[in-house]
């Protein structure tokens, strides 16, 4: 067999592998939901810290930290945090909704990212201001397809 | 003209010795962490299922598990790390998929469990795990050496497409890279897994299909002699490493 | 999570369910979408007062595991609630004994 018919018949064999919807959304479309979320606010960088590990061996499950400064007072405390993901078919991943009963704003949870991405956390505290942290990934595949 | 009689090469990892290594070690900090954790590791609700119908009475005797075995942590410590075996009154070998299913139909009259369905996949897990930290017991005997021998040159031979043998990457090259990813030496230590890519748990045949896949060849049916006969060789050849089930791989 | 508390403690608490959420952009073999099916909600509830919540969307990871925290208040209990897709509904509840 020639060297150039197995190379054929491999990438004809990936390329059926692949879905025919659209794969990956665009930053865009994780930038619209960040803007559903803010109404007309902006979003101020810190106080939110994201934890993803740097390289992932496999996508489906990702491990996820999220912290917010605050003394999570009934004065101040975080009303919500939202996660969203720039390079997965949908952007929103997970909304937490909190009160002053809560301790501490820390969560940790499993998500599913699609590539390498950046992935962004936004959190509103009691008197309505939005603030902001992110992550970005690289997000590898295993090597054979699999079934 | 000469005659060339196939040389069955002795693989490198064959003889149990300080090189041999767990994919577990190749797994990033996180992963390691989801399966040593029984809270955060995804198997453990195959665990679970597999205690609840390890007393589950079923077929016609309206038997359990439990009602011949009693409790698992003592009666089946030690079992998932003797398979596979070769079972001389079927004149074949045996996993522990197979021999659950086996005392099904035999003690329990009750239908076997479908290949990678959940409930066999449960038990096989649940079974497996009362192993966990126990050392893989295949040895090579008179009843098992045929079977062991074909694994062996299954293990050895080019097959599909690609035109490799499992050898060339899990002998040669284990360490290296693939597409990214450390090749792992292949050894069936946590079996059954959940598989973060398959997002469920299943069986060293079903990772096998996918090798075979891998190659672009066609994948040996599920419960079939050639299946059987590798996972025989790979335990054998994994034998004295500790039995992780259930793991999590990636 | 910890049975007994002092008032005032921070409990962490660590609860997993098993469900496959599916994502609804998965395939078959022969091409067919997997339909979605996903945990869309999920409820902490502590004697009665809502103090956690969840809205899941289909990025989330099968068997969701979540890890929160919540202050020890009083004694009594707390009930963990999830809802999704196809009528799915399940809970499980927690004793807390807070001195």
């Amino acid at each position: 067999m020639s060297l150039t018919r197995r190379v054929f018949v491999i990438s004809a064999a990936a390329a059926s592998v692949l879905p025919a919807v659209k794969a990956f959304a665009t930053v865009d479309d994780a930038t619209q939901a960040v803007g559903k979320i803010l109404g007309n606010q902006k979003a101020k960088a810190g106080r939110v810290t994201l934890e993803i590990p740097p390289l992932v061996e496999n996508g489906n499950l990702v491990t996820m930290k999220v912290a917010v400064e605050s003394p999570m007072t009934q004065a101040d405390y975080v009303r919500a945090i939202h996660i969203v993901a720039e390079g997965n078919p949908l952007p929103n991943v997970v909304s937490f909704y909190l009160s002053h009963r809560a301790g501490l704003a820390a969560i940790t949870t499993r998500i599913r990212l699609g590539d390498s991405q950046r992935v962004r956390a936004i959190a509103q505290m009691s008197d309505g201001s939005f603030w902001q942290g992110d992550a970005a990934t690289l997000v590898t595949l295993a090597a054979c397809t699999e079934v | 003209m000469s005659v060339v009689v196939s040389v069955v090469t002795v693989s490198r990892a064959a003889s149990p010795g300080a090189e041999r290594q767990s994919s577990y070690a190749l797994m990033s900090a996180d992963t390691k962490a989801m399966q040593d954790d029984p809270l955060l590791n995804p198997a453990t609700f195959a665990v679970l299922d597999g205690q609840a119908l390890w007393q589950e009475s079923a077929g016609k005797k309206n038997r359990s598990c439990a009602t011949c075995h009693g409790d698992a942590s003592t009666s089946m410590k030690g079992v998932a790390a003797s398979f596979p075996k070769f079972n001389s009154a079927k004149g074949s070998l045996v996993n522990l998929e197979g021999q659950i299913n086996d005392c099904r139909v035999t003690h329990q009259e009750a239908a076997p469990l479908a290949f990678e369905s959940k409930p066999l996949l449960s038990l096989s897990t649940f079974v497996a795990t009362q192993s966990k930290g126990m050392p893989i017991t295949v040895e090579r005997n008179a009843a098992n050496a045929t079977s062991l021998d074909a694994g062996q040159h299954l293990f050895n031979q080019r097959m599909g497409q690609l035109n490799l043998s499992c050898a060339q990457c899990h002998a040669e090259r284990a360490g290296q890279k693939l597409a990214g990813n450390p090749i792992p030496q292949a050894h069936p230590t946590a079996y059954p897994i959940y598989r973060l890519e398959w997002q469920a748990v299943g069986s060293l045949q079903r990772r096998l299909r996918n090798c075979l896949t891998g190659v672009r060849a066609e994948p040996y049916a599920l419960g079939s002699k050639e299946l059987l006969e590798l996972e025989l060789f790979l335990a054998w050849r994994a034998r004295g490493m500790l039995l992780e089930t259930p793991g999590v791989r990636p | 999570m910890p049975t007994t508390a002092k008032k005032g403690e921070i409990l962490e608490i660590r609860i997993i369910v098993q469900h496959d959420m599916e994502s609804g952009f998965r395939h078959t073999e022969t091409g067919q979408r997997v339909p979605r099916d996903i945990i869309r909600d999920f409820l902490c509830v502590y004697n009665g007062v809502e103090v956690f919540r969840v809205e899941l969307h289909p990025a989330m990871g099968a068997n969701p595991l979540i890890i929160f925290s919540t202050v020890a208040t009083e004694s009594g209990t707390l009930e963990f609630k999830w809802s999704g897709d196809n009528g799915y509904a399940s809970s499980t509840s927690s004793k807390l004994t807070v001195t």
